[in-house]
């Protein structure tokens, strides 16, 4: 009887450490899954910051081409606006330029 | 104790530590993600702050090349009108030699240069200079010995010097104006119109600058 019971506890005893050991197996897989996250989770990260530079700049940048093209429309405008002017200045600037190449002044 | 209940025990026991095991594991690999979760957001925010800097330092660097071209739009506008103004005073000598300008007659327009040339060799020469005037074909109608001797007394009567001013036989390429040199050949002052708008080249611009532009400027 008594060898009997000292056979079970031993036989319980085993089965409790390989209990254990399957615990201890699968707890590593845990670690090895959240290992693997955090890796995944990394290289995420980076690839979302590749992409997050390419968005913020592109914004930026057609922000300024916008202010660009309104920099050089009304550019145009003034330059043209001083040309039609200076146009009809021409004449008067021609007879200023005469008198000084001719020796009137 | 009897077998059955240390059997028990065993078991129970070994569960125990199996779910310690895992609770843990679980435990530290869901603090660990978390952690990481929490640093990438850190991170995330700290590279979009440092990214938008980048952006407005780009969006500014754009907008100061765009005013910079368009100020020199600007200065092109400007530079296409001066040199329209000084294209159309050049052709426009062509009409003054038959012509004349405000009044003044070709003739009476090369005696001026002649005579501001002469003035102007007069303080480093001789008393007694004998200067020679050199002009264009196109210009030889406009110049005569009666003419030079008219202007030589007036300087000598204005300046008391003793200056006679006679007509060369050579013959300049210009668009007009003269050219005065002593007859040894060490002095000469170039009064074409060619030189005079090179040598007055800053105040002639500064000059048709104020006229076209006034009105703006006003």
């Amino acid at each position: 009887m008594a060898v009997e019971a000292l056979k079970l506890i031993r036989e319980r005893e085993e089965e409790g450490r390989k209990l254990i050991e399957k615990g201890k197996e699968s707890a590593a897989k845990i670690l090895k899954d959240a290992a693997d996250e955090v890796t995944r989770l990394k290289e995420q990260a980076r690839e979302d910051e590749k992409s997050l530079a390419v968005q913020i700049l592109d914004k930026y940048a057609k922000g300024g081409a916008e202010v660009e093209e309104e920099i050089m429309k009304n550019a145009e405008t003034e330059a043209e606006k001083r040309k039609a002017n200076a146009e009809s200045n021409l004449d008067s600037a021609v007879n200023v330029a005469l008198e000084k190449i001719l020796g009137l002044v | 104790m009897g077998a059955k209940e240390i059997v028990g025990k065993i078991k129970d026991e070994a569960n125990v530590e199996c779910e310690k095991i895992m609770s843990e594991a679980e435990e530290n690999a869901k603090k660990k993600v978390e952690e990481v979760r929490e640093e990438i957001e850190v991170q995330k925010k700290r590279f979009i702050e440092a990214e938008e800097r980048k952006g407005v330092e780009e969006k500014e660097r754009i907008v100061r090349a765009a005013r910079l071209n368009a100020r020199k739009l600007g200065w092109a506008a400007e530079e296409e009108m001066i040199a329209k103004a000084l294209e159309e005073a050049m052709n426009r000598l062509k009409e003054v030699k038959t012509a004349g300008f405000k009044g003044n007659s070709y003739s009476r327009i090369m005696a001026g240069l002649i005579k501001d040339a002469t003035m102007s060799i007069i303080p480093g020469s001789s008393a007694s200079d004998e200067l020679e005037v050199i002009i264009s074909e196109e210009d030889a109608s406009f110049v005569n010995p009666k003419m030079l001797k008219k202007i030589s007394d007036e300087i000598n009567r204005d300046s008391g010097a003793n200056v006679r001013l006679s007509l060369s036989g050579e013959r300049i390429k210009s668009a007009g104006g003269v050219i005065v040199k002593g007859k040894e050949g060490k002095v000469e002052v170039n009064n074409t119109f060619e030189q005079r708008m090179a040598r007055l080249s800053a105040s002639l611009r500064e000059d048709i600058v104020k006229t076209l532009f006034i009105s703006l400027s006003l």
